[in-house]
């Protein structure tokens, strides 16, 4: 993975200052918060810091090597371009990051009822409900019909669905983004470490490892959620901080036989330090196959949250897809669109990044092939 | 063999322990004393809620040192006294002993039957490799991974229920068990269950018989003369069961045990998971924790078990 293109002026700059200009960015987030907690002064929102960290690192230890290394990028995107699954799974998953990201301005606000308009099916279909009519003082049959101005229908509160659907996919995506990013960078490193440092750091990290990997987590979600009250950082947290010890357990392996190599060995004859290997040759290597296990992980935690507010211990104050299913189970006879869509979604979410896992993992390494 | 059995038996006591403690320090870490939790149930309606706190807090020895407290409460988890349960009045034990029967039930079908289709579809896929039947199995078990269990659910209850009116919407009770209408009223929830099972043993089952289709005593034993289904059906199934047989525990303890949690409460059926989700609302803090330890033991004993019979059927692991 390391043989370089020919980089511009630019990149060489960077390339060179790198790690200094990575944990110096690391070091000020810190200072930030730091100053924040002490000073009990608001200078940032306290979730931009987790998304600051997390694009830090996601930057650069996710795209940069990537970007240095054009060549073999190019070649394991016409590898991964020939299973036209994974290529659906990244137009849906490019497909949903816009709708969160720019769809909360064209849609109405998700938290808004309008008792008037409740139970509207989608656009194009029509149901007949039965109401009571004030005027003649009769129950009337009344055919309703969907309207554009609910494209997607609205629930039995008269709240509009398209909205409700878009907010519940930014949460989804903070819970697969964010949740899997903790869980991957603690997995990685201590993966990476374990198998670097080798001896009792390796069987004592390992051991534990072993330990959390038969902790049945899910149960812990719940009983966390059940004592601290459901709020979706705590969530987040929880399902990032649980969710390492596969993860560790891959990388570990993966580093394993890196270790051995010549150019990590030629590296140490030039007097690299530990930190150097490890943070330049050691995780970069790795990068192909933590990015696979990342995107083969969100749908697990993004299912993880889905159920939890399914089952009412989701955040209250967000309308996230478990929780509108919830709502949909109740009116199934009435409004069965509100049960159906955040379904489909969910689904649609779940199989993009199954596919695109797998399709990168043929693509990252020939031998899986079957 | 002895020393490697021993071993993952202090394993499983190390985690069971940690499950326990992790418990114990949640509860004592949770904003306000474990006290308000009864108080919301008993006393909310009591002229004066500090003095029923205090009462409260010396009934359940939590005004004693938190060491004691501890050691009480392992004591007492330990010794098969899980508390009592304030919303349905009676002990914590008394009230699982009459609701298992109803999770057993649907987990003891729905493994029976996605085993043997699973392991059907996974076999008939490898052999038939690069068949339309193969592309079929392979897509349908990618999508029954993908399905949440829980909308699975509501979309057969809206089709088969709501729209076609075949079976009730909700689970009644009042029907014997081991009764035709019983087993009716299972069909939807243990049908959940079995298509995500299905789809998690096909393409498990079907990965490993190619694995083995590729090994070199297949190709012996095919140019040894002999039948292509003897040589399925001896060499290849048998040395993929080994791995397979393994898997089985340790999926009706984790998977089995999640996916029934959702589907009770999706259907209604009054098993653990049901009394564990109505505990939550109705803030019955021992039947929360008595749940917990349940599904935390069921996953930590199917662990144990699935480890023992791995390294008996290859000793090759017993070493490691």
């Amino acid at each position: 993975m390391y043989s370089e293109g020919a980089p511009g002026r630019l990149v060489r700059a960077l390339n060179r200052r790198r790690s200094l200009v990575f944990f110096s960015l690391l070091g000020v987030y810190s200072a930030l918060l730091a100053i924040q907690v002490l000073s009990h002064r608001r200078l940032l929102a306290p979730t931009a810091y987790v998304y600051l960290y997390f694009f830090t690192v996601v930057f650069f230890i996710g795209v940069i090597p990537f970007y240095r290394n054009r060549r073999l990028t190019s070649y394991y995107w016409k590898r991964t371009k020939r299973s036209w699954p994974a290529i659906l799974g990244l137009a849906f998953i490019i497909f949903l990051v816009l709708l969160a990201l720019i769809g909360p301005f064209f849609t109405q606000d998700p938290t808004a009822h309008v008792f008037k308009e409740r139970n509207l099916p989608p656009v194009g279909l029509s149901i007949e409900q039965n109401t009571f009519d004030l005027a003649t003082g009769k129950f009337a049959t009344v055919v309703t019909p969907g309207t554009w101005k609910h494209p997607l229908g609205t629930d039995s509160d008269g709240a509009d669905m398209l909205a409700m659907l878009v907010s519940g996919a930014r949460i989804s995506l903070q819970v697969g983004l964010l949740a899997t990013g903790i869980a991957i960078f603690i997995g990685s490193v201590l993966g990476v470490l374990s198998a670097y440092m080798g001896r009792w750091i390796d069987n004592v990290l390992m051991r534990f490892t072993d330990i959390m990997l038969t902790f049945p987590f899910f149960l812990l979600l719940v009983f966390i959620v059940y004592i601290f009250g459901a709020n979706l950082w705590i969530i987040i947290g929880v399902i990032g901080l649980t969710g390492w010890p596969g993860t560790a357990r891959l990388v570990r392996s993966e580093a394993l036989s890196l270790r051995t190599r010549d150019f990590i060995l030629a590296s140490r004859a030039l007097g690299a330090s530990h930190a150097r290997i490890v943070f330049r040759h050691l995780i970069p290597n790795t990068a192909s196959l933590i990015i696979v296990i990342s995107t083969l992980s969100i749908p697990g935690n993004i299912l993880a949250e889905a159920g939890l507010s399914f089952i009412g211990l989701g955040d209250p104050s967000k309308a996230s897809w478990g929780r509108i299913l919830n709502a949909g189970q109740n009116s199934l006879e009435t409004a069965w669109w509100v049960a159906v869509e955040p379904g489909v979604m969910l689904l649609f979410t779940v199989l993009a990044f199954n596919f695109l896992g797998d399709g990168l993992r043929d693509a990252f390494d020939p031998r899986s092939e079957a | 063999m002895k020393a490697y059995i021993i071993k993952r038996l202090i394993y499983t006591i190390i985690i069971a322990w940690g499950v326990l403690t992790v418990t114990f320090l949640l509860l004592r870490v949770a904003p306000g004393s474990p006290a308000d939790k009864y108080l919301a149930n008993v006393g909310a309606r009591a002229r004066n809620p500090s003095e029923v706190v205090a009462a409260i807090e010396a009934r359940y020895g939590l005004n004693k040192p938190i060491q004691e407290q501890y050691f009480d409460y392992v004591t007492h988890v330990v010794r098969g006294d899980w508390g009592w349960s304030l919303s349905t009045s009676m002990p914590v034990t008394e009230l699982i002993k009459r609701h298992w029967v109803y999770s057993f039930q649907i987990v003891l079908i729905s493994s029976v039957l996605s085993t043997i289709v699973g392991i059907l579809v996974g076999v008939i896929a490898a052999v038939r490799q690069r068949t339309l039947v193969d592309y079929l199995a392979t897509f349908f078990s990618f999508v029954g991974i993908s399905l949440p269990s829980f909308w699975l659910g509501i979309m057969l209850i809206l089709l088969f229920s709501v729209k076609l009116g075949w079976f009730k919407t909700y689970y009644d009770t009042g029907v014997p068990l081991v009764s035709v209408a019983n087993l009716k009223q299972l069909v939807l929830p243990a049908a959940v269950l079995t298509i995500g099972q299905v789809a998690g043993w096909a393409r498990y089952v079907r990965s490993s018989i190619l694995d083995n289709l590729r090994q070199d005593f297949v190709t012996a034993a095919r140019a040894k003369g002999l039948p292509e289904g003897t040589v399925i059906r001896r060499h290849v199934f048998r040395n993929s069961m080994l791995g397979i047989a393994t898997i089985l525990l340790a999926e009706i303890g984790g998977v089995v045990f999640a996916g029934a949690y959702f589907t009770e409460i999706i259907f209604g059926i009054p098993g653990l998971g049901r009394i564990s989700f109505n505990a939550v609302f109705a803030d019955d803090y021992a039947v929360v924790v008595a749940v917990i330890f349940i599904g935390a033991f069921i996953v930590l004993i199917t662990n144990l078990l699935q480890d023992l019979a791995y390294a008996y059927i290859d000793p090759r692991i017993r070493y490691v």
